[in-house]
């Protein structure tokens, strides 16, 4: 099966998911800064008292921030998030997830269960290593990182 | 001048006769294994030089609404990338510290880039593999001419997957 019929069929819980960080509306923005350097993640996920999203706030809007805004660093998050974000059931096609990078280049999609509580986050990298995954003998065994091989000989 | 043997037209074995040419499963794979990665779209791209000061390469970032800038040396050599992951690990919660310091000081330096004539599944690799989102494309010469991003990649699929559209 193609790699397009395959993102047509498989769930997105197939996918490589992230752990997100979750995180109450009333914490600032400083303190998410802090979650996402720990966690190593670009993106926190703003959720009400049953693990629900109602928010997003990543690095792209924290550079804003920055830039027009830098005392919000100590205001509640809520009040920086999006509150409309990419968000997709961990039981819709992989599909969705390129949908919604060819559509709005999404850099993150917040992944719930069947309540509708997050699940996990994925996006840009998780469809690449899914892509990567599919052939690994053509992508996998790259020289990534590696330098080319110089054009003088060594020796003689 | 000493006779030379030249190899009988009718004994010769061409060396190719067995040679079977690759199979792939489908055309985005061939792709990936044979289009160079200069096939993905890895133009525009934004450089800077190493001496910037980082709130103007914030602001370079903010004012393009861009995720990352290559950052280049004087002979405009891959040097170093910043990007809103560094903003965030390195710049968000000691603006005042460091706004006026050279982006070298809070840039990726040395990020793992592909070559003009390495393979498209060589920057794919890059991204899955070693989990860069953006990987610069320089030439032989070490100059950057291009930068890979994931959403090129997604055009770069679409383009060569096969499916409805």
């Amino acid at each position: 099966m193609g790699l397009y019929e395959n993102m047509l069929s498989e769930p997105i819980r197939q996918l490589a998911l992230r752990e997100a960080i979750t995180i109450p509306a009333e914490l600032s923005v400083r303190d998410a800064v802090q979650g996402m350097r720990e966690k190593k993640l670009g993106c926190v996920i703003v959720v009400d008292e049953g693990n629900k999203p109602l928010g997003m706030f990543t690095e792209a809007m924290l550079r804003r921030l920055l830039i027009d805004n830098r005392t919000a660093l100590d205001d509640s998050v809520q009040n920086h998030m999006a509150r409309q974000f990419p968000c997709a059931a961990i039981a819709e096609p992989v599909v969705t997830i390129l949908e919604a990078m060819q559509a709005e280049n999404h850099r993150f999609v917040c992944v719930v269960d069947e309540k509708g509580q997050v699940a996990g986050l994925t996006g840009q990298k998780g469809l690449m290593e899914y892509v990567a995954d599919h052939f690994p003998q053509i992508v996998l065994t790259q020289r990534a990182g590696v330098e080319p091989p110089r054009g003088q000989r060594e020796g003689a | 001048m000493s006779d030379q043997k030249r190899p009988d037209p009718e004994k010769f074995q061409d060396p190719l006769e067995n040679y079977e040419p690759r199979e792939y499963s489908d055309e985005l794979e061939r792709a990936l294994a044979e289009e160079p990665v200069t096939s993905i779209h890895t133009q525009p791209f934004i450089s800077i030089s190493e001496d910037t000061p980082v709130h103007a390469a914030l602001e370079t970032l903010a004012g393009r609404d861009i995720a990352s800038t290559l950052v280049v040396d004087q002979q405009e050599r891959l040097v170093g990338i910043f990007s809103d992951r560094d903003a965030l690990d390195k710049v968000a919660l000691e603006y005042d510290a460091v706004k006026d310091k050279p982006v070298s000081e809070v840039m990726t330096a040395n990020p793992i880039h592909v070559h003009e004539d390495e393979s498209s599944a060589a920057a794919l690799c890059v991204m899955a593999a070693a989990g860069y989102r953006h990987v610069p494309v320089v030439a032989a010469d070490e100059k950057v001419i291009g930068m890979v991003s994931p959403q090129r990649v997604v055009e770069f699929l679409l383009e060569h997957l096969d499916g409805d559209d």
